[in-house]
């Protein structure tokens, strides 16, 4: 008996870690504990060298003394102020103004609001949420079918971890980025190709999009079928929606509440893809930039100082496309050195309004509010990286390496075996646990198996990103149909939600399996990059 | 009982507020870095490396504040269902069987680590570097000693629930 259990200790600590999870005690300290326990039992029996443990501390140093993970707190900033200035209302009375005297307006204005939110806060509970109760309300009243509107609502709120940036993806990435060294390493390949956070951001771009335009003909086709289940809205209905500073006309609601995030966005996410900023310096512009967002409508009166170090910004660009501004070079012609005056002269500008931006959000609550509400979130990310740390520390020292490589090379099928077992792994742990921390157990102990029997890294990544996300709309544990119970009104019933979500999920299988059969759906972006 | 809680609540909350203030000089340093480097092609090592000392000292300093909130990450499928009493029995076990024995081992083997940093006063990896990283790799010892603090009045909480008090 003691041989067979110290054969399989490692196995054992995960069934153990997975079951005692299931109590509710704090999974970060759950993981630690029971891998501290194995270890020790692991040590009695002789199959665990305690000594291995001395490596936690420089482990957790490294996890902590890491640039690109700060990404991770600068994007939860920057979706927390924007969530904070009520964007996802103003987004959806700008959409619903558009769309709303459509049929099915509603339904189409809530996905790409949903698209939209994903890019910029990525934070699923608050999308769904937000949705769930300014949206949804307005649907019923207004005659939508509860069961379609739930679904929509859903659907679109788990779009935030696949659609860039977002956090899941940065801290997936940098998992891959070791997995990935770890498998050229065994592999006798030092030199291979390296993956990055921005990688994956690439790569999951495309699919990301496909899925909201999937989401979108789905629409179309349900309410061209069947009219009655989304009906055009009264225009006076849409005065309930909500939503918009007093005395905004619509136009400028639209250009502020869409073209503004959109044009943030398409900023953040340009300069990561084109390679001209790392993902952690993007976040930190992508943060500024919706500050001054927050300041712009929290503050009327301070707009032009806002809309000038703004244009400031644009003239530095401008002026970066015709002179090599760099400073501390010794063959400057004198117009650089002018162009260069004037640049600094224009940051000057820019750092006023930001400044500026600081010091309403500061007078009006948000910065310290949205400052604390990061820190706390990001702090306990981290405590449950570091505790999964020491489960990942344990679970190598007790040789779970070697049992995860002949488990998965013993499934039929090689690779697509190995990683149908992945997924359903995956899929089905998505329904107790969150995405970050299955990625933070699961990544490190599969996926560098995974990518050693020829999975491309940045596919492996997109793949686990669209399975997670589905998982969470699948019920009836999906989080994100708990969400929307939460919010919605009593009058919903419970089965309307779960059964608004089916259709999606049959979407996102589809284009689950459609990644699957054509990895370059994932991978060709990424390269394109690379080429540049 | 509720004094002590309130008081290790207080300091608990009151360093980790302190300490999350970093986050806004974070986001500024990443935004300036961003901005310097690609118009004028400048970069400092200083300015870089200051983004990691506010980065983590929020990871090691909030860890606490969490635990007071209530915030760590908790699969709610049978603890949100059970009656308080329950809830206070797996706090308790968890926090004595789980929690405590993983802060000794993160004392036990962070203490010489840092120590040994301190003795040789470990400087920056790059030459023009902060040459305070002895300092720095402090904050894991501050993770223990914050999530301490806040866990014994996570404990104290956890038994007045048990024993049936004001939850």
């Amino acid at each position: 008996m003691t041989e067979v259990l110290a054969a399989h200790l490692d196995i054992a600590l995960f069934i153990a870690a997975i079951f005692l999870m299931m109590f509710g005690f704090p999974v970060a300290f759950t993981l630690a504990g029971v891998a501290l326990g194995f270890a020790w039992l692991g040590a009695e029996l002789g199959v665990f060298r305690w000594a291995q443990l001395n490596f936690l501390p420089q482990r957790v140093w490294a996890i902590l003394n890491n640039l690109v993970l700060v990404a991770a707190p600068l994007f939860i900033f920057m979706g927390l102020v924007l969530e904070r200035c009520r964007l996802a209302e103003d987004m959806l009375t700008a959409m619903a103004r558009l769309f709303g005297t459509r049929p099915g307006g509603l339904l189409i204005a809530t996905t790409v609001v949903g698209a939209l939110m994903a890019a910029s806060t990525g934070i699923v509970g608050a999308t769904v949420v937000t949705m769930g109760l300014l949206a949804l309300p307005v649907m019923l009243k207004n005659g939508y079918d509860p069961v379609a509107a739930c679904g929509a609502i859903c659907a679109s709120g788990t779009l935030g971890q696949i659609i860039p940036p977002s956090i899941v993806l940065v801290f997936l990435g940098d998992f891959l980025t070791l997995a990935n060294q770890q498998a050229n390493l065994i592999s006798g390949n030092p030199t291979g190709r390296s993956v990055g956070v921005a990688d994956l951001f690439a790569g999951a771009l495309l699919p990301g999009l496909a899925l909201v335009g999937c989401y979108i003909l789905y629409q179309l086709a349900l309410t061209w079928r069947q009219p009655h289940l989304a009906p055009p809205l009264p225009p006076r209905a849409l005065a309930e929606v909500g939503g918009g500073a007093p005395g905004e006309s619509d136009l400028v609601l639209f250009l502020r509440a869409l073209v503004a995030p959109l044009l943030l966005i398409v900023a953040v996410l340009g300069s990561i893809l084109g390679g001209v900023a790392t993902p952690t310096e993007a976040a930190g512009v992508g943060a500024v930039g919706a500050l001054l967002l927050a300041a712009w409508r929290a503050a009327p009166q301070l707009r032009l100082v806002l809309a000038a170090g703004l244009f400031a910004a644009i003239g530095i660009l401008g002026l970066l496309a015709f002179f090599d501004l760099r400073v501390g070079r010794t063959d400057t012609a004198p117009a650089e050195l002018w162009a260069i005056r004037i640049a600094a002269g224009l940051l000057l500008l820019t750092c006023v309004s930001v400044a500026t931006a600081l010091w309403v959000t500061l007078r009006d609550g948000a910065l310290l509010d949205v400052t604390f509400r990061t820190a706390r979130i990001t702090a306990m990310i981290f405590t449950v990286l570091i505790g999964a740390t020491l489960f990942t520390l344990v679970f190598r020292g007790l040789g779970g390496e070697e049992t995860i490589k002949h488990l998965l090379e013993g499934l039929p099928g090689g690779l697509t075996g190995a990683m149908i077992f992945t997924m359903l792994l995956m899929f089905v742990l998505g329904f107790f646990l969150d995405f970050l921390e299955i990625i933070f157990i699961l990544v490190p102990i599969l996926c560098p198996v995974l990518i050693m029997m020829g999975a491309d890294p940045v596919w492996l990544g997109v793949m686990i990103a669209m399975n997670l996300q589905t998982s969470f709309l699948t019920p009836p544990f999906g989080f994100a149909l708990f969400y929307l119970r939460a919010a919605a009104p009593a009058s919903v019933k419970t089965t309307q939600i779960w059964r608004g979500a089916v259709p999606y999920i049959g979407l996102q299988l589809v284009a689950l399996l459609l990644v699957a059969a054509f990895p370059t759906l994932a991978t060709w972006l990424p390269a394109l990059m690379l080429r540049n | 009982m509720d004094t002590v809680i309130r008081l290790l609540d207080r300091i608990t909350i009151g360093f980790a507020r302190l300490v999350a203030l970093l986050v806004i000089p974070m986001v500024l340093l990443v935004f300036a870095n961003a901005l310097l480097r690609y118009v004028f092609g400048y970069g400092s090592v200083w300015l870089y490396e200051s983004v990691i000392y506010c980065f983590v000292l929020v990871m090691a300093g909030l860890a606490g504040w969490t635990l007071t909130t209530n915030e760590h990450v908790r699969v709610d499928i049978v603890y949100a269902a059970l009656p308080p009493r329950w809830q206070g029995v797996i706090d308790l076990c968890g926090a004595i069987l789980l929690m405590g024995p993983f802060l000794w081992l993160m004392w036990d083997r962070s203490l010489p680590y840092v120590l040994r940093s301190w003795a040789m006063r470990e400087g920056s990896m790059e030459i023009s570097g902060i040459p305070y990283v002895w300092l720095l790799k402090t904050a894991l010892l501050i993770f223990v000693v914050v999530l301490a603090v806040a866990g014994v009045s996570f404990v104290l909480k956890a038994l007045q629930k048990l024993l049936g008090g004001r939850a």
